[in-house]
Protein backbone atom coordinates (compact mmCIF):
# COMPACT_ATOMS: atom_id res chain seq x y z
CA UNK A 1 0.00 0.00 0.00
CA UNK A 2 1.40 3.60 -0.43
CA UNK A 3 2.73 5.43 2.43
CA UNK A 4 0.24 7.98 3.79
CA UNK A 5 1.53 10.76 2.32
CA UNK A 6 1.39 9.14 -1.26
CA UNK A 7 2.92 10.46 -4.55
CA UNK A 8 -0.32 8.99 -6.22
CA UNK A 9 -3.32 11.35 -6.33
CA UNK A 10 -5.55 8.41 -5.49
CA UNK A 11 -5.08 5.84 -3.19
CA UNK A 12 -6.96 2.81 -1.83
CA UNK A 13 -7.07 0.74 1.29
CA UNK A 14 -5.89 -2.33 0.05
CA UNK A 15 -2.08 -3.25 -1.24
CA UNK A 16 -2.60 -3.67 -5.08
CA UNK A 17 -4.99 -3.66 -7.38
CA UNK A 18 -7.05 -6.60 -8.94
CA UNK A 19 -5.51 -7.82 -11.78
CA UNK A 20 -8.40 -8.71 -13.94
CA UNK A 21 -8.50 -4.94 -14.11
CA UNK A 22 -5.85 -4.91 -16.67
CA UNK A 23 -8.97 -6.59 -19.26
CA UNK A 24 -10.80 -3.95 -18.75
CA UNK A 25 -7.98 -1.57 -19.79
CA UNK A 26 -7.27 -3.71 -23.24
CA UNK A 27 -10.35 -4.11 -23.35
CA UNK A 28 -11.30 -0.53 -23.31
CA UNK A 29 -8.92 0.35 -26.35
CA UNK A 30 -10.31 -2.28 -28.08
CA UNK A 31 -13.77 -1.16 -27.76
CA UNK A 32 -12.37 2.60 -28.58
CA UNK A 33 -10.56 1.41 -31.41
CA UNK A 34 -13.41 -0.72 -32.96
CA UNK A 35 -15.76 2.40 -32.69
CA UNK A 36 -14.30 5.53 -32.75
CA UNK A 37 -11.19 4.77 -34.77
CA UNK A 38 -7.19 5.24 -33.67
CA UNK A 39 -7.45 8.62 -34.00
CA UNK A 40 -10.08 8.71 -31.23
CA UNK A 41 -7.95 6.37 -29.34
CA UNK A 42 -4.98 8.72 -29.02
CA UNK A 43 -7.23 11.49 -28.14
CA UNK A 44 -8.49 9.20 -25.13
CA UNK A 45 -5.35 8.50 -24.19
CA UNK A 46 -4.26 12.82 -24.48
CA UNK A 47 -7.58 13.42 -22.73
CA UNK A 48 -6.88 10.90 -19.73
CA UNK A 49 -3.40 11.99 -18.97
CA UNK A 50 -4.55 15.95 -19.06
CA UNK A 51 -7.67 15.53 -17.01
CA UNK A 52 -7.95 12.43 -15.03
CA UNK A 53 -4.39 12.28 -14.15
CA UNK A 54 -4.12 16.09 -13.66
CA UNK A 55 -3.41 16.12 -10.29
CA UNK A 56 0.24 14.14 -11.78
CA UNK A 57 1.01 16.99 -13.50
CA UNK A 58 0.38 19.09 -11.03
CA UNK A 59 2.56 17.54 -8.79
CA UNK A 60 5.65 16.85 -10.86
CA UNK A 61 4.97 20.73 -12.04
CA UNK A 62 5.46 21.41 -8.39
CA UNK A 63 8.12 19.12 -7.61
CA UNK A 64 10.12 18.98 -11.06
CA UNK A 65 12.25 15.46 -12.05
CA UNK A 66 12.18 14.45 -8.19
CA UNK A 67 8.48 14.28 -8.45
CA UNK A 68 8.28 12.31 -11.49
CA UNK A 69 10.57 9.94 -9.57
CA UNK A 70 8.92 9.54 -6.28
CA UNK A 71 5.87 8.72 -8.42
CA UNK A 72 6.98 5.96 -10.45
CA UNK A 73 8.27 4.62 -7.47
CA UNK A 74 4.60 4.79 -5.86
CA UNK A 75 2.94 4.12 -8.90
CA UNK A 76 3.90 0.20 -9.45
CA UNK A 77 4.43 -0.71 -6.14
CA UNK A 78 0.68 -1.72 -6.01
CA UNK A 79 0.38 -2.86 -9.36
CA UNK A 80 0.92 -6.88 -9.49
CA UNK A 81 4.09 -8.41 -11.44
CA UNK A 82 5.42 -5.01 -11.88
CA UNK A 83 9.67 -5.30 -12.19
CA UNK A 84 10.57 -1.96 -12.35
CA UNK A 85 13.78 -0.23 -11.86
CA UNK A 86 13.43 3.81 -11.11
CA UNK A 87 16.67 6.11 -11.96
CA UNK A 88 16.83 9.82 -11.66
CA UNK A 89 19.76 12.04 -13.24
CA UNK A 90 20.17 15.52 -12.83
CA UNK A 91 18.33 15.94 -16.54
CA UNK A 92 16.23 12.92 -16.79
CA UNK A 93 14.18 10.38 -15.05
CA UNK A 94 14.19 6.84 -16.61
CA UNK A 95 12.14 4.30 -15.85
CA UNK A 96 12.91 0.86 -16.84
CA UNK A 97 10.05 -1.43 -17.01
CA UNK A 98 11.57 -5.16 -16.93
CA UNK A 99 8.33 -6.94 -16.70
CA UNK A 100 5.37 -4.64 -17.48
CA UNK A 101 2.34 -6.11 -15.56
CA UNK A 102 -0.49 -5.17 -17.91
CA UNK A 103 1.19 -7.56 -20.51
CA UNK A 104 2.36 -9.99 -18.71
CA UNK A 105 -1.25 -10.68 -17.18
CA UNK A 106 -2.75 -10.51 -20.31
CA UNK A 107 -0.58 -13.22 -21.23
CA UNK A 108 -0.74 -15.50 -18.43
CA UNK A 109 -4.55 -15.68 -19.27
CA UNK A 110 -4.18 -16.17 -22.78
CA UNK A 111 -5.96 -12.59 -24.03
CA UNK A 112 -5.68 -11.28 -27.45
CA UNK A 113 -3.75 -7.57 -26.86
CA UNK A 114 -4.35 -4.54 -28.74
CA UNK A 115 -1.69 -4.49 -30.82
CA UNK A 116 -0.92 -0.64 -30.11
CA UNK A 117 -1.47 -0.95 -26.10
CA UNK A 118 1.92 -0.03 -26.02
CA UNK A 119 1.83 3.66 -27.51
CA UNK A 120 -0.63 3.99 -24.24
CA UNK A 121 1.93 5.23 -22.09
CA UNK A 122 3.57 7.74 -24.70
CA UNK A 123 0.30 9.44 -25.28
CA UNK A 124 -0.77 9.60 -21.45
CA UNK A 125 2.59 10.07 -20.06
CA UNK A 126 3.13 12.46 -22.39
CA UNK A 127 -0.19 14.35 -21.71
CA UNK A 128 0.67 14.65 -18.01
CA UNK A 129 4.44 15.46 -18.75
CA UNK A 130 3.39 18.48 -20.91
CA UNK A 131 1.99 20.77 -18.64
CA UNK A 132 4.66 20.37 -16.12
CA UNK A 133 7.44 21.49 -18.66
CA UNK A 134 8.37 17.84 -19.92
CA UNK A 135 8.56 15.53 -22.50
CA UNK A 136 8.64 11.41 -22.30
CA UNK A 137 9.92 9.49 -25.05
CA UNK A 138 9.43 5.88 -25.10
CA UNK A 139 11.60 2.69 -26.62
CA UNK A 140 10.68 -0.89 -26.21
CA UNK A 141 7.44 -2.42 -25.59
CA UNK A 142 5.45 -5.45 -26.17
CA UNK A 143 6.88 -6.73 -22.19
CA UNK A 144 9.52 -4.13 -21.80
CA UNK A 145 11.00 -1.00 -22.58
CA UNK A 146 12.50 2.23 -21.37
CA UNK A 147 10.17 5.78 -20.67
CA UNK A 148 12.69 8.25 -20.15
CA UNK A 149 11.09 11.83 -19.05
CA UNK A 150 13.01 15.19 -19.64
CA UNK A 151 12.45 18.60 -19.14
CA UNK A 152 10.76 20.21 -22.62
CA UNK A 153 13.78 22.69 -22.64
CA UNK A 154 16.11 20.15 -23.77
CA UNK A 155 14.44 20.12 -26.94
CA UNK A 156 14.30 16.45 -27.13
CA UNK A 157 13.71 15.11 -30.81
CA UNK A 158 10.25 13.81 -31.38
CA UNK A 159 8.84 10.67 -30.47
CA UNK A 160 9.69 8.33 -33.43
CA UNK A 161 6.23 6.04 -33.93
CA UNK A 162 9.00 3.12 -34.68
CA UNK A 163 10.39 2.83 -31.54
CA UNK A 164 7.09 1.44 -29.64
CA UNK A 165 6.97 -2.41 -30.66
CA UNK A 166 3.36 -3.77 -31.44
CA UNK A 167 2.00 -5.97 -28.38
CA UNK A 168 1.46 -9.54 -29.02
CA UNK A 169 0.14 -12.55 -27.09
CA UNK B 1 0.70 3.46 -17.87
CA UNK B 2 -2.37 3.31 -17.14
CA UNK B 3 -2.97 0.58 -14.00
CA UNK B 4 -5.43 -1.38 -12.16
CA UNK B 5 -4.58 -0.22 -8.23
CA UNK B 6 -6.85 3.49 -9.34
CA UNK B 7 -8.65 1.59 -12.07
CA UNK B 8 -12.44 2.19 -10.65
CA UNK B 9 -10.67 6.01 -10.40
CA UNK B 10 -9.93 6.04 -14.57
CA UNK B 11 -12.83 3.31 -15.57
CA UNK B 12 -15.48 5.67 -14.24
CA UNK B 13 -13.82 8.93 -16.01
CA UNK B 14 -14.01 6.67 -19.08
CA UNK B 15 -17.71 6.37 -18.49
CA UNK B 16 -17.85 10.23 -18.99
CA UNK B 17 -15.44 10.58 -21.90
CA UNK B 18 -17.45 8.01 -23.96
CA UNK B 19 -20.82 9.63 -23.02
CA UNK B 20 -19.14 12.69 -24.41
CA UNK B 21 -18.24 10.99 -27.09
CA UNK B 22 -21.29 9.06 -28.26
CA UNK B 23 -24.06 9.79 -25.44
CA UNK B 24 -25.77 6.84 -23.41
CA UNK B 25 -25.51 4.67 -26.50
CA UNK B 26 -21.89 4.81 -26.48
CA UNK B 27 -21.91 4.08 -22.76
CA UNK B 28 -24.18 1.32 -22.92
CA UNK B 29 -21.96 -0.33 -25.82
CA UNK B 30 -18.61 -0.21 -23.92
CA UNK B 31 -20.10 -1.91 -20.73
CA UNK B 32 -21.75 -4.94 -23.07
CA UNK B 33 -18.95 -5.27 -25.99
CA UNK B 34 -16.05 -3.78 -23.74
CA UNK B 35 -17.15 -5.35 -20.07
CA UNK B 36 -19.35 -7.87 -20.47
CA UNK B 37 -18.10 -9.78 -23.94
CA UNK B 38 -14.44 -9.01 -24.03
CA UNK B 39 -12.90 -8.09 -20.29
CA UNK B 40 -15.54 -10.37 -18.19
CA UNK B 41 -15.61 -13.11 -20.90
CA UNK B 42 -14.43 -15.44 -18.09
CA UNK B 43 -17.48 -14.20 -15.91
CA UNK B 44 -19.73 -14.95 -18.80
CA UNK B 45 -18.50 -18.53 -19.75
CA UNK B 46 -18.45 -19.90 -16.07
CA UNK B 47 -22.25 -18.81 -15.33
CA UNK B 48 -23.40 -19.94 -18.71
CA UNK B 49 -22.05 -23.51 -18.11
CA UNK B 50 -22.39 -23.97 -14.35
CA UNK B 51 -25.09 -21.53 -13.36
CA UNK B 52 -25.33 -20.62 -9.61
CA UNK B 53 -22.30 -22.58 -8.83
CA UNK B 54 -20.45 -20.59 -11.76
CA UNK B 55 -21.53 -17.77 -9.34
CA UNK B 56 -20.28 -18.18 -6.82
CA UNK B 57 -17.04 -19.37 -8.68
CA UNK B 58 -17.00 -15.70 -10.25
CA UNK B 59 -17.86 -13.44 -7.37
CA UNK B 60 -16.08 -15.53 -4.48
CA UNK B 61 -12.27 -14.83 -5.37
CA UNK B 62 -13.08 -11.97 -7.60
CA UNK B 63 -14.78 -10.07 -4.56
CA UNK B 64 -12.05 -11.17 -2.15
CA UNK B 65 -9.47 -9.54 -4.30
CA UNK B 66 -11.50 -6.73 -4.91
CA UNK B 67 -11.50 -6.29 -0.37
CA UNK B 68 -15.30 -6.28 -0.81
CA UNK B 69 -17.46 -6.87 2.43
CA UNK B 70 -20.00 -8.56 1.58
CA UNK B 71 -22.52 -11.49 2.22
CA UNK B 72 -23.12 -14.31 -0.01
CA UNK B 73 -26.53 -16.56 0.00
CA UNK B 74 -26.79 -19.25 -2.07
CA UNK B 75 -30.56 -21.87 -2.45
CA UNK B 76 -31.59 -23.86 -5.23
CA UNK B 77 -33.46 -21.01 -6.73
CA UNK B 78 -31.63 -18.01 -6.01
CA UNK B 79 -27.93 -16.30 -5.51
CA UNK B 80 -28.06 -13.50 -3.41
CA UNK B 81 -25.13 -10.17 -2.81
CA UNK B 82 -25.10 -8.33 -0.17
CA UNK B 83 -22.59 -5.81 -0.67
CA UNK B 84 -21.99 -3.42 2.57
CA UNK B 85 -18.79 -2.01 1.47
CA UNK B 86 -18.35 -1.08 -2.17
CA UNK B 87 -14.85 -1.71 -3.26
CA UNK B 88 -15.43 0.27 -6.51
CA UNK B 89 -17.78 2.58 -5.23
CA UNK B 90 -15.84 3.27 -1.79
CA UNK B 91 -12.68 4.21 -3.94
CA UNK B 92 -14.37 6.61 -5.83
CA UNK B 93 -16.13 8.19 -2.86
CA UNK B 94 -12.73 8.38 -0.75
CA UNK B 95 -11.20 9.91 -3.02
CA UNK B 96 -13.75 12.42 -4.39
CA UNK B 97 -14.09 11.10 -7.78
CA UNK B 98 -17.40 11.69 -9.42
CA UNK B 99 -17.38 12.42 -13.35
CA UNK B 100 -20.26 10.48 -14.75
CA UNK B 101 -24.00 10.10 -13.77
CA UNK B 102 -24.69 6.85 -12.17
CA UNK B 103 -20.82 4.99 -11.60
CA UNK B 104 -23.56 2.26 -10.28
CA UNK B 105 -25.56 1.67 -13.10
CA UNK B 106 -22.17 -0.15 -14.65
CA UNK B 107 -23.04 -3.50 -12.76
CA UNK B 108 -26.09 -3.97 -14.50
CA UNK B 109 -24.67 -2.24 -17.72
CA UNK B 110 -22.25 -5.46 -17.32
CA UNK B 111 -23.62 -7.71 -15.17
CA UNK B 112 -27.24 -7.73 -16.80
CA UNK B 113 -26.88 -8.46 -20.69
CA UNK B 114 -24.21 -11.59 -19.27
CA UNK B 115 -27.76 -12.71 -17.05
CA UNK B 116 -29.59 -12.28 -20.18
CA UNK B 117 -27.36 -14.67 -22.04
CA UNK B 118 -27.65 -16.94 -19.19
CA UNK B 119 -31.29 -17.07 -18.95
CA UNK B 120 -31.41 -15.61 -15.28
CA UNK B 121 -33.20 -12.18 -14.54
CA UNK B 122 -32.36 -10.20 -11.42
CA UNK B 123 -33.49 -7.83 -8.91
CA UNK B 124 -31.12 -5.06 -7.71
CA UNK B 125 -30.91 -1.91 -5.26
CA UNK B 126 -28.17 0.52 -4.65
CA UNK B 127 -27.67 3.63 -2.55
CA UNK B 128 -24.95 5.52 -4.17
CA UNK B 129 -23.04 5.26 -0.83
CA UNK B 130 -21.71 1.82 -1.71
CA UNK B 131 -24.31 -0.06 -0.70
CA UNK B 132 -26.11 -2.54 -2.91
CA UNK B 133 -28.30 -5.64 -3.36
CA UNK B 134 -28.80 -8.46 -5.72
CA UNK B 135 -30.93 -11.52 -6.47
CA UNK B 136 -30.35 -13.73 -9.57
CA UNK B 137 -33.28 -16.49 -10.47
CA UNK B 138 -33.80 -18.37 -13.37
CA UNK B 139 -35.84 -16.61 -16.23
CA UNK B 140 -38.84 -18.91 -16.05
CA UNK B 141 -39.05 -18.67 -11.96
CA UNK B 142 -41.13 -15.13 -11.55
CA UNK B 143 -40.95 -15.14 -7.70
CA UNK B 144 -40.43 -11.70 -6.48
CA UNK B 145 -37.21 -10.15 -4.90
CA UNK B 146 -37.30 -11.16 -1.28
CA UNK B 147 -38.54 -9.10 1.90
CA UNK B 148 -35.88 -7.62 4.10
CA UNK B 149 -34.26 -10.20 5.68
CA UNK B 150 -35.90 -13.04 4.70
CA UNK B 151 -33.31 -14.73 2.27
CA UNK B 152 -29.89 -13.16 4.39
CA UNK B 153 -31.27 -12.32 7.46
CA UNK B 154 -29.51 -10.16 9.60
CA UNK B 155 -26.97 -9.65 6.51
CA UNK B 156 -29.97 -8.06 4.49
CA UNK B 157 -28.25 -4.49 3.26
CA UNK B 158 -31.59 -3.29 4.07
CA UNK B 159 -31.54 -3.53 7.81
CA UNK B 160 -28.85 -1.04 8.12
CA UNK B 161 -29.53 2.09 9.80
CA UNK B 162 -28.00 3.56 7.23
CA UNK B 163 -29.88 2.38 3.93
CA UNK B 164 -32.79 4.53 3.05
CA UNK B 165 -30.10 6.93 1.78
CA UNK B 166 -31.85 10.07 0.50
CA UNK B 167 -32.41 7.64 -2.91
CA UNK B 168 -31.87 4.35 -4.06
CA UNK B 169 -32.07 3.01 -7.87
CA UNK B 170 -33.70 -0.19 -8.16
CA UNK B 171 -34.77 -3.05 -10.89
CA UNK B 172 -36.72 -5.88 -11.14
CA UNK B 173 -36.53 -9.00 -12.95
CA UNK B 174 -33.84 -6.68 -15.11
CA UNK B 175 -31.52 -7.64 -17.93
CA UNK B 176 -30.87 -4.11 -18.79
CA UNK B 177 -29.20 -1.28 -17.35
CA UNK B 178 -31.88 1.29 -18.52
CA UNK B 179 -34.54 -0.66 -16.86
CA UNK B 180 -33.94 1.37 -13.65
CA UNK B 181 -36.66 3.02 -11.30
CA UNK B 182 -35.81 5.53 -8.43
CA UNK B 183 -36.92 5.92 -5.34
CA UNK B 184 -36.53 9.50 -4.35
Amino acid sequence: MPPAASPLPYTDTKPHGHADFYFAVNATFRFILARFGYEKLKRYWTDIGSGYYKPVSDNWKLGGLAAVAEYWRAFFVPEPGAEVEIMQADDAVTVEVRTCPLIKHLRDHGREIVPCLCQHCYYVNDAIAGPAGMTVRVKGGNGCCTQRFVLSSRDEPPQQPGEIKEATA
Amino acid sequence: MIGCYDFCGHYEWTFEWLHQQGGHAAVKAYWDEAIHRDSQVHAGRLIREKGFEGMKEYWGPTLADEGAVYERTVTDDVFRIDMHECPSKGFLLRNGLHQYADYCDHCMGWIGPLMKDAGFVIDHEHNHHGQCWWEMRRAADATPASVPGALSGSHDVRLRADWPQPATDHYERATDPDDKNTVV
